[in-house]
């Protein structure tokens, strides 16, 4: 038997929305703990005074790669069977700026809102109704901008497909990056925290 | 050799991370060729009728949907000759080597209805469960799409919308009777796989919702 487990039929719907509900229990607890219920916490990010939002990011990147790819080889998870969301190049990249414009003013992504909100904060609450209302003026007006919706696709692709390199040198690269990246956040802190104390005294 | 070893927790996760990354340069995650048949996979497969009509093909390549691939499994000559835009050619005999991913939604045509049976039969058993059977094959593909005839007295959207999808894959619908007899019933010439065409996207538009 080996993962994913609803592709090779298992269990069926039902069960599966019970999976998905452990998951989502799980995610949003992991999310809470790292801070994610806080909006000061998340925008941080952007004033470069709080890099946790990169870093968690990037450690779920890298945790998730490598349990993927070790999966693969130990014959646990049949990597071929998991699903990759097609690229749409022109649409990701609109709908990625609206996301981070969203981000910017309301303080919290789609996740966060929701565990904001189960924590009692209504700026969170505020930021829910808004991604309701989102979708449904978007479910309103898609057939006037279905021809933009799937335009620019390139189907499923992944780094060692486009980079034509193999799976565990793109792996190990990546993994040195998150390094990198997480020396190099650390840094960005002291220095903003440096600076907002000069600028106190 | 202690003095290697960070003092703090997250620098100790960093060292294993990296070298977990390290060795994955020696591994690949993908399963070898090696088949098992899990009887009860396929058989539920079947029951799940792998089948996709051709008009819902034809809506697929209209909208530009790019979640699957057309195989052609008959000869390379008759793929030259006619095939479905964006249809890959993949000779039944090569089908073995063909690089295809087990994720993907494959519609097979070919030959005969029999010979595209083996050949999904033969796939989904390698684990490729996106395969599916275009029913009816390239002739449904004619009858229902390139070729439609609809019956007089149609309602005229339905006239209007069989007429547009005929004509943007080249063909073209007939209503009633009308020139059944005469009108030879030629395979457009395809040129290179004809990419999602502007008007189609009117014609999508104007159905409205």
């Amino acid at each position: 038997m080996s993962a994913p487990l609803f592709k090779f039929g298992l269990f069926g719907d039902e069960v599966s929305l019970l999976v998905a509900f452990a998951i989502g229990i799980g995610f949003g607890f992991a999310l809470e703990r790292a801070g994610f219920g806080s909006a000061k916490k998340l925008t941080g990010q952007f004033y470069l005074t709080d890099m946790t939002v990169f870093k968690v990011m990037f450690t779920a990147i890298v945790t998730a790669g490598l349990g993927a790819f070790y999966l693969g080889w130990l014959g646990v998870l049949d990597l071929s069977l998991v699903y990759m969301t097609p690229t749409y190049l022109a649409p990701q990249i609109v709908g990625g700026l609206l996301l981070g414009i969203g981000f910017v003013v309301g303080g919290y992504c789609p996740g966060t809102s929701v565990v904001a909100m189960a924590t009692g904060r209504i700026d969170g609450l505020v930021v829910v109704l808004g991604l309701f209302a989102g979708m449904f003026v978007f479910g309103e007006i898609f057939p006037a901008i279905e021809g933009f919706y799937h335009s620019t696709a390139f189907g499923a692709q992944s780094l060692p497909g486009v980079l034509h390199l193999p799976y565990g040198v793109v792996l190990f690269a990546v993994v040195l990056m998150a390094i990198g990246g997480f020396a190099g956040a650390e840094w960005v802190e002291r220095w903003s925290a440096r600076r907002t104390a000069e600028e106190a005294s | 050799m202690s003095r290697f070893i960070p003092k703090t927790l997250k620098g100790k996760l960093a060292l294993t991370a990296v070298a977990l990354g390290f060795l994955a340069l020696f591994g690949n995650p993908y399963r070898g060729e090696t088949v098992t048949v899990a009887t009860q996979d396929l058989a539920w497969n079947l029951q799940q009728a792998d089948r996709l009509s051709a008009p819902e093909l034809a809506d697929r390549l209209i909208s530009g949907r790019t979640d699957h691939r057309i195989l052609d499994l008959r000869r390379a000559e008759a793929y030259a000759e006619y095939h479905v835009p964006g249809a890959e050619s993949a000779p039944v005999g090569e089908l073995a080597d063909y690089p295809l991913y087990r994720n993907e939604t494959v519609v097979l045509y070919g030959e005969d209805a029999v010979g595209t049976a083996q050949a999904w039969l033969l796939l989904q058993a390698r684990g490729f469960h996106g395969a599916v059977l275009l029913d009816g094959g390239l002739d449904a593909w004619k009858q229902q799409v390139l070729f439609p005839a609809l019956p007089e007295g149609s309602a005229p959207d339905v006239i209007a919308r069989a007429k547009a999808v005929a004509e943007h894959f080249g063909g073209q619908a007939r209503v009633g009777g009308e020139a059944v007899g005469d009108a030879p019933m030629e395979m457009p010439k395809v040129e290179a796989p004809a990419a999602v065409a502007p008007a189609a996207r009117k014609l999508k538009r104007k159905e409205g919702c």
